[in-house]
């Protein structure tokens, strides 16, 4: 009896690590769905912002990853640009080194105003096998995942980028296209699992 | 005309400069160094991706381990020391160490302190400015994300052989590199 226990709870552990290991949803599949609760103490479920947004941009950032911070203002300026567009910007925070209240100085001090959330033992990070900061996911009204990677190729200066990738998966969406170019790749900081 | 970088103490170059990479802005060079001097070690060069694959290239016949750190990556920061452990221990047993800096040239001061505290005794460079990282980064490993730390292992053939991402401890380092030697 007592072995069967033991196979028993092997076996549960092994389907929870296969879980939190699974691979990196493939563009085109169905993009995990989770909720969490953002630094305003509101709730925010990616399935109900899918039906509400022509697409929703979720962006796995930082406070002290000096990539993710070249962006801030770019940040702020797309998420104001394409919020009146009908495109929901989500930041999440999956670093366990960078507890909530900084997470909300940052927000502040960084003038953003779109959706923010903490990830709590860094799940959502997990779902999407988000690895570094800053990392962007688009999520397309039908709930499939059209783009994953940088935000443009140049993060030391913004007048010099040649190729603003999430902007242009932002306009083809749209414009009711296909986005073509779905995968990029930048450096970036580590995410800090827990 | 490739720029060279400045190497500690005025020393002559003991090694070749190669040309590397197409485009005028990331006109750069290899600087295969036989051994940065511990007492002032500095970069000893600038590679792209054409580079990268040449610096692992000259290495073959060894077992070579390629480290990719920032000054500003704290975690990269953290595991260094170990490589600089590891590469002493295993040097004469036909280990490599290469480190790869993603600093850009505005952290060029804080590279220099770093290396200067760390003292690495096996070269580093620094990945060239300009051009797509895409590009460098998919030269690397197609699957890698970007993400720093970054390590890479290559059999004495010249075979990657395997990837750690993230930060490691000497104990992981020294177990993938033991597997390479045997």
């Amino acid at each position: 009896m007592n072995k069967l226990k033991i196979a028993l709870c092997l076996a549960v552990t092994l389907a929870l690590a296969g879980a939190a290991l699974a691979e990196a949803p493939a563009i085109g599949a169905a993009a995990p769905k989770f909720q969490l609760t953002t630094i305003d103490g509101k709730p925010f479920s990616l399935a109900d912002a899918e039906k509400a947004n022509k697409a929703v941009v979720l962006m796995f950032i930082a406070t002290k990853c000096p990539y993710s911070n070249a962006y801030n203002d770019r940040l702020r300026q797309m998420a104001a640009d394409y919020t009146k567009k009908g495109i929901l910007f989500v930041g999440i925070n999956s670093n366990n080194t960078e507890p909530e209240a900084e997470v909300k100085s940052h927000a502040q001090k960084n003038k953003w105003d779109f959706t923010i959330a903490k990830d709590p033992g860094n799940k959502v990070a997990d779902l999407y096998d988000a690895k570094r900061t800053p990392e962007i996911y688009v999520v397309g009204a039908d709930g499939k995942l059209v783009y994953h990677g940088r935000i443009d190729e140049n993060y030391e200066e913004p007048t010099k980028v040649t190729s603003p990738d999430l902007k242009n998966a932002l306009d083809q969406i749209l414009a009711g296209q296909a986005v073509s170019k779905t995968e990029t790749k930048a450096f970036g900081c580590t995410i800090k699992r827990a | 005309m490739p720029r060279r970088l400045k190497r500690g103490g005025g020393q002559p170059r003991p090694y070749a400069l190669r040309f590397v990479g197409a485009a005028p802005a990331a006109a750069l060079f290899v600087a295969a160094a036989a051994a940065a001097a511990p007492e002032a070690p500095k970069l000893a060069g600038e590679v792209d991706a054409e580079g990268y694959a040449a610096a692992v290239a000259k290495q073959k016949g060894r077992v070579v381990l390629v480290n990719f750190w920032a000054t500003w990556c704290v975690p990269c920061r953290e595991e260094y020391p170990d490589l600089t452990r590891l590469e002493k221990a295993y040097r004469d047993k036909g280990l490599a160490v290469l480190g790869i800096s993603i600093d850009s040239v505005k952290d060029m001061a804080a590279v220099d302190k770093f290396l200067a505290k760390m003292k690495p005794e096996f070269p580093n460079y620094r990945k060239a400015s300009g051009g797509d990282d895409q590009i460098f980064i998919e030269s690397v490993d197609k699957d890698w994300g970007g993400e720093l730390p970054f390590t890479v292992l290559y059999a004495r053939d010249g075979k990657k052989t395997k990837v750690l991402s993230g930060k490691q401890s000497f104990d992981t380092f020294e177990a993938a590199v033991k597997e390479q030697l045997e």
